[in-house]
């Protein structure tokens, strides 16, 4: 650069800098137009009344925080819709995603590991992605189909005479749930493996080398060299898996039927969110959308602070290790 | 060089740019020069669309429309068909609908399909036709609650039915035979003409290993149809008709002393009870629930044509419907008329639909034609008889009234959040409280009766 710039003096006006602005605009205007003027009418929409009834069109009337209230009024059984919806969420996610991230950071480890040197690393890398390829809403509806009361499972087990007839997969609240967990589970490790194994191979392999020389096993270098090096990338995965999870939508709605079976503790928060834009009622959907906007908000804030102030501290070990060599 | 490719890149993203915001600007520009384009057809009123669209939600209208009407050279006809499960139909519809003002005139809807549960909703509204206005006289041969339904609160009616839809209780034969030792129409209606006597032989087929019904839902509409209530009053207070009440007790018990399943009514586990080897005596329908349902009792190696009759049941009850309405701004009107004649006073083609397709058509001279004719006989899954004759009895009684614009959301949420209770998950007050919700998150303006 410096010898381009001395070579030909004219170049010395071109600004790169503007350049930088140019190639990044189209993000900032797709990202201005398609979600932050959306999500302000979403927030001014949440204190109105606005709904249909068939195709009259009610409101929209302002109602302040009538909205939030209504969210939050116990109904007669005393239990908060959205306490509940949100509780279901935050289960079938953390049902999903503990062995998605066990699975996916073993698989991460057996694949970059230079002593196990795995072949057909490629056809692996496929497989384990295939599911993620397949739409949420067809892998459901296998699923569906599989457990239904006259599918191929129900059949299977009432032969070996586990269950009776009267037996039903979808009347069980464990038994849904894990079903919605097993798919997003199966749907997202695979994804999850090829973004730790990215991370992990960016890590110097001396490092590896030298703690092994040290005299370190393989539980030692993964918790003392792999794990902090990886935290960055790793709490980049936690978060956007539980981003995706706050908004598990697709999966529950079709096996479910959009019903949420059992007694709706299958129904999360989009589905509930979704329920009430059935009749176009922006207002109610408004305010769900703004609270799972604090709830993704604060937990992403939590999960960052709390794991980034766990790798920091590794970084200054390595340091001080320096500094004595 | 590399200047050069600065610009390149440069203007490739500019390319984007442009093609991600022209994008949105995209329907607004259209409409504009829209107007213009739209003089010229006002200057001849009787040129007509090449395009005809049809808003239906699955694929039964089609087939008939495909096998018996003939379109009219230069037209393409042009389905889109949306499933109503949760109410899909009708969100596209209605989307489609409120937009009508401003689709070009190729993407205008002309005709649109509704059932019975809803179709207040659009017929009392301004995005359907008075279809006198396009040359159609409603017949005297058409049923008299297949045009009420039709017409707005004024009595301006807005389309036709191409099936009146009396319904009938269709039972095995066998089954009857083994049951109650008869399996004549006759004597089977006299041991089930009060819900008394139905229940009494539940419990007899219940001892002989026998089903009565096999869908918690099946006798719904027996009763839900007979209500002396609207759903939703005047003042919009949900109000449950004692008829409701009645399918609840009775299905209470029917779960508990295993009369029946805990399947819904289009569930595979209710139709696979229709197979040779199925144990279900009595199934609940209309004549478009021959080829609608019943396919499994017509399968060739599975099935049992021929082991089936139908009597009128303890209660008279229509169940369903399918409306063919004509939509506001359809640049079609000729073909409408044409489409609306040929499936209702077209006595050809409703001859043929009862000849081949087992149909129940909306014209009264055919009905009366078969149901006195004593060689006509379905055999297509009846043993040979007369359905015609019987549904024409049941035909006469149908009334249309206490019909509510929230019906759909009403009928089937109370089955969906039922079931859940039937099949054991929850206990009563919660499904209840379930169904409640649902209300609430449907039609805010329903008054429920715990708030």
């Amino acid at each position: 650069m410096e010898q381009i710039q001395t070579g030909k003096t004219k170049r010395k006006s071109v600004s790169y800098a503007k350049w930088g602005y140019i190639f990044i605009a189209p993000f900032f205007i797709a990202y201005i137009v398609f979600t932050l003027v959306p999500q302000f009418l979403t927030i001014y929409n949440s204190f109105f009344e606005t709904y249909r009834v068939g195709l009259q069109q009610i409101g929209p009337n302002f109602v302040g925080f009538d909205n939030y209230k209504a969210l939050f009024t116990p109904d007669s059984q005393g239990t908060i819709l959205i306490l509940k919806y949100a509780a279901n969420t935050m289960i079938l996610w953390i049902m999903g995603a503990v062995p998605q991230f066990v699975i996916a950071m073993l698989l991460a480890l057996f694949f970059t590991s230079y002593r196990l040197n795995i072949k057909g690393q490629g056809f692996f890398k496929t497989v384990i992605y295939m599911p993620n390829l397949i739409m949420a809403a067809a892998f459901s509806m296998l699923f569906y189909t599989l457990f239904s009361r006259v599918g191929p499972i129900q059949a299977l087990l009432e032969g070996w005479g586990v269950i009776d007839h009267t037996f039903d997969f979808f009347a069980i609240r464990i038994s849904v749930r894990s079903m919605i967990a097993l798919m997003n589970f199966l749907m997202w490790f695979g994804n999850t493996t090829i973004v730790l194994m990215a991370g992990i191979m960016g890590i110097d392999q001396a490092l590896f080398e030298s703690a092994t020389i040290d005299g370190a096993n393989s539980v030692q270098v993964f918790f003392r060299v792999t794990l902090p090096l990886l935290m960055p990338i790793f709490v980049y995965c936690l978060i956007t898996a539980m981003i995706g999870g706050i908004q598990m939508f697709d999966v529950p709605q079709v096996l479910s039927k959009g019903d949420g079976v059992p007694n709706g503790t299958t129904r999360t928060l989009v589905m509930y969110l979704n329920g009430y834009l059935k009749t176009k009622n922006l207002g109610m959907s408004g305010a769900i959308s703004v609270i799972m906007f604090i709830i993704t908000g604060g937990l992403g804030a939590i999960v960052y602070k709390m794991l980034s102030a766990q790798y920091k501290e590794p970084k200054k070990h390595r340091d001080r290790g320096r500094n004595v060599q | 060089m590399k200047k050069l490719v600065a610009i390149l890149m440069a203007a490739l993203m500019l390319v984007g740019i442009v093609a991600c915001t022209a994008k949105p600007a995209e329907k607004p520009a259209d409409q504009p020069a829209d107007q213009p384009a739209d003089q010229p057809v006002a200057e001849q009123p009787a040129a007509q669309g090449k395009v005809f669209n049809i808003y239906a939600w699955n694929e039964e209208f089609k087939g008939f429309f495909e096998k018996y009407y003939t379109v009219p050279e230069g037209i393409t006809v042009n389905w889109i068909i949306t499933p109503s499960d949760n109410g899909a139909y009708q969100q596209k519809l209605d989307e489609a609908l409120l937009n009508q003002a401003n689709a070009k005139d190729d993407d205008k809807i002309d005709m649109f399909l509704a059932e019975a549960d809803y179709i207040g909703k659009y017929v009392d509204s301004d995005y359907t036709m008075d279809i006198s206005k396009i040359g159609f006289t409603n017949a005297p041969t058409q049923y008299e609650y297949t045009i009420k339904a039709a017409s707005d609160v004024n009595g301006v009616c807005k389309g036709v039915s191409f099936q009146c839809c009396p319904a009938a209780v269709i039972y095995r034969k066998s089954i009857a035979k083994d049951v109650l030792g008869t399996d004549d129409p006759a004597e089977v209606q006299a041991a089930m003409d009060t819900w008394e006597k139905f229940d009494a032989v539940a419990a007899q087929a219940k001892e002989k290993g026998y089903l009565m019904t096999a869908s918690f839902a099946e006798t719904f509409r027996a009763f839900s149809n007979n209500c002396t209530m609207p759903w939703v009053d005047a003042n919009n207070n949900l109000q449950f008709d004692p008829q409701i009440t009645k399918w609840i007790d009775q299905t209470d018990n029917y779960i508990k002393n295993g009369y029946t399943l805990t399947a819904g009514v289009w569930d595979a586990e209710k139709t696979n009870e229709m197979f040779k080897t199925g144990k279900t005596m009595c199934f609940f329908g209309p004549a478009w629930y021959y080829n609608f349902c019943m396919t499994n009792a017509m399968d060739p190696e599975q099935g049992c044509v021929g082991d089936w009759c139908i009597v009128k049941g303890p209660q008279a009850y229509f169940w369903g419907g399918t409306w063919l309405l004509a939509a506001t701004g359809s640049d079609n009107t000729e073909m409408l008329k044409d489409i609306f004649e040929t499936f209702t006073v077209n006595e050809d083609v409703c001859t043929k639909l009862v000849a081949n397709e087992g149909q129940f058509p909306n014209n009264t001279n055919v009905v009366d034609k078969f149901a006195n004719d004593p060689t006509w006989g379905n055999t297509m899954i009846l043993d040979g008889q007369n359905d015609t004759a019987v549904f024409a009895e049941l035909a006469k009684d149908i009334k249309w009234e206490n019909h509510t614009n929230y019906d759909q959301i009403l009928n089937e949420g109370l089955q969906n959040k039922l079931q859940e209770y039937f099949n054991g998950s929850v206990d009563k007050d919660t499904a209840m409280k379930n169904f409640y919700q649902l209300i609430k998150e449907t039609y805010p303006n329903i008054v429920l009766p715990e708030a």
